[in-house]
């Protein structure tokens, strides 16, 4: 031991250490870990494989699965019109609200970062909204954009007669993104921290340039945050393909069928399918395709991310 | 990383000058942001009657401040489901907070064959939807005889979770190194380096996961959904959404006590995020600075 000791305290990389020393380290190791390789196995890779066996099945779940091979997701593709609208309006309702939340975002980060007064009290006011849940939330826009609410109210005092909102089928998408624009607040958080981290010698380099205050934010602040946004878009978007709570809330099944059917997500609909008609096999079907285009775009975030993510070289 | 000077501050900076304009359309902001809370406390004020006509009023015109006890009485199981939350909640924090510690250690410090695969899953685990394990998981909690307890919504947070893990990864990855060697020279093995050297100085990462699990489990609605049916065993997430959709038909739910009930839902997020927000700025995960402060 007194050997290993001694080269570990030398600041020499541990290459001469002892094999028998390595899989000391090694156990340790998988012991460490293993609640999270345990919860891997039992909670993800193990259910992965089951769903994807579901997915090829009829199954109610109380009798025994019956294999049908692709059948439902051939049913989903070709013959299932509750699906395409439940894609698309997740389409719709993630191309709406993330570059939105985003846009708000860094807008209000950006105005926070300047030497406002009271900038804790207006970081506080904006960030409460992140902090109500969202059922909670959800409960609130119901009245927020009844047709009486103040929102239309709001919107007549511009001059504007808002629709019914929640009411109305073509209306209950941009509903849940009015909700959603009001919890940009999030964004704003990891924006600022981000903000305050770009090196003020950039900016005092810009001033002898003569840049102004926008060309300061278009060529120093902004590049220096594509990464916080890249993340920020990432996760913003396996967020909204994942909605379900306010849809399912804001828009309650049953009592508004038009808005409903106007507003339906991927998610609601599986949920449905698998708890509502016990269509499990089907449920874990739509589920995969879910996950397939989550995938797809992920991938092509991170394809065109080369293109626009500005990473500084870190310094090690 | 670079500083702002001492004295000067970045104010005399162009970038960070703030006009009227900045403070106009911040208080714009900000007000249009605050009005359906406004919304929320003028709803939860109201007087049945004025839930029975749908006459809400942006602003409180009336003060019914006994809703805010009637929701404990024998009208609503409010309080109940406040106590299932917190039971629910807490349980689920002490399992992040236990586990990932430990994972995100060892990912950050030892050495094993495979790591770097495994570390690679952890990433890779973290674009899965939730959906796609879902129903297994229900039949999986089902067979074991779960459903509606409290089981299936707390025991898998004491198996860490792949965020979590990254974040103490990333905060252990920026601890000086010697730490450790130092603390192997004095005879300490490697859960003796985790209690004792490492787990004090994650306190700001521990507490910042904490507050992740807390925000997630008490807002949380489908795991609820899904597993639990008795009234009494629903948290308040689940709860207030039940009271609005049992309502007799014809009947509009008590939108003033459903209120209240939101307001009890966001009131501990608020003073958790306000008592726990220096963690949550400290934290910084964004790389640069030493990150022991």
């Amino acid at each position: 031991m007194a050997t290993i000791s001694k080269t570990a305290s030398t600041d020499v990389p541990k290459t001469g250490t002892s094999s028998k020393r390595r899989r000391r380290e090694a156990l340790w190791f998988y012991l460490f870990v293993s609640p999270w390789l345990i919860g891997f196995l039992v909670f993800l890779f193990g259910p992965m494989i089951a769903s994807l066996y579901y997915s090829m099945t009829d199954w109610d779940s109380f009798t025994d699965p019956v294999w049908v091979g692709f059948q439902n997701y051939v049913t989903l593709i070709t013959d299932d019109p509750r699906f395409w609208k439940a894609l698309w309006h997740t389409f719709y309702y993630a191309a709406v609200s993330v570059p939105l939340g985003l846009v708000l975002g860094l807008w209000l980060a950006n105005l926070l970062n300047k030497q406002v007064r009271a900038r804790k009290l207006l970081r506080t006011l904006i960030y409460l909204p992140t902090l109500v849940p969202l059922v909670a939330t959800a409960m609130i826009f119901r009245q927020v954009l009844a047709p009486n609410g103040p929102f239309n109210d709001a919107l007549g005092l511009l001059g504007i007669s808002g629709p019914s909102w929640l009411l109305d089928g073509d209306w209950a998408t941009p509903a849940l993104i009015v909700m959603s624009a009001w919890s940009a607040g999030a964004a704003t958080v990891l924006l600022l921290a981000a903000m305050k981290g770009i090196p003020k010698e950039l900016y005092e380099a810009g001033e002898v340039d003569g840049a102004s205050a926008v060309r300061q934010f278009w060529s120093i602040t902004l590049p220096h945050l594509t990464p916080i946004i890249f993340f920020n878009l990432i996760m913003g978007m396996i967020g909204a393909f994942q909605v379900f709570a306010q849809v399912y809330i804001l828009v309650p099944k049953g009592k508004l069928p038009a808005a409903y059917a106007g507003a339906e997500t991927m998610v609601p609909y599986l949920f449905d399918q698998a708890f509502g008609n016990y269509h499990m096999g089907y449920a874990s079907a739509i589920s995969w395709l879910l996950f397939l285009v989550v995938l797809v775009f992920t991938l092509i975030a991170f394809r065109t991310a080369r293109r626009w993510v500005f990473y500084e070289t870190e310094v090690k | 990383m670079g500083k702002a000077r001492r004295g000067q501050g970045p104010g005399r900076l162009r970038a960070f000058r703030a006009t009227p304009f900045t403070y106009a359309t911040l208080i714009v902001v900000a007000a249009i942001l605050t009005m359906p809370l406004v919304f929320v406390g003028s709803i939860a004020l109201s007087s049945d009657a004025t839930v029975n006509t749908n006459s809400f009023t942006l602003f409180p015109t009336e003060f019914h401040w006994e809703n805010f006890t009637r929701v404990f009485g024998s009208e609503l199981p409010m309080g109940r489901f406040l106590i299932n939350s917190v039971i629910i909640s807490l349980c689920s924090v002490a399992g992040q907070m236990l586990s990932s510690g430990l994972v995100g250690y060892a990912f950050a410090r030892l050495r094993a064959p495979g790591k770097n695969t495994l570390f690679l899953i952890v990433i890779a685990t973290m674009m899965i939807p939730t959906q796609i394990t879902m129903i297994p998981q229900f039949i999986l909690f089902r067979d074991l005889g779960w459903v509606n307890t409290y089981l299936p919504l707390i025991v898998p947070n004491f198996f860490s979770n792949a965020f979590n893990v990254f974040l103490v990864r990333q905060f252990v990855s920026r601890l000086p190194s010697q730490l450790d060697e130092a603390a192997m020279v004095d005879g300490l093995g490697f859960f003796g380096i985790y209690r004792r050297i490492m787990l004090p100085m994650l306190w700001p990462v521990l507490i910042a996961i904490g507050i992740f699990t807390l925000t997630h489990t008490w807002g949380d609605f489908m795991g609820p959904l899904i597993y639990l049916n008795d009234e009494s065993k629903m948290p308040l997430s689940l709860g207030i959404q039940y009271i609005t959709s049992t309502s007799a038909a014809g009947q509009s739910p008590s939108w003033n006590l459903v209120m209240v009930g939101s307001i009890l839902l966001a009131l501990p997020m608020i003073i958790v995020y306000y008592l726990g927000q220096k963690y949550l700025y400290e934290m910084d995960i964004s790389g640069g600075s030493a990150g022991v402060k």
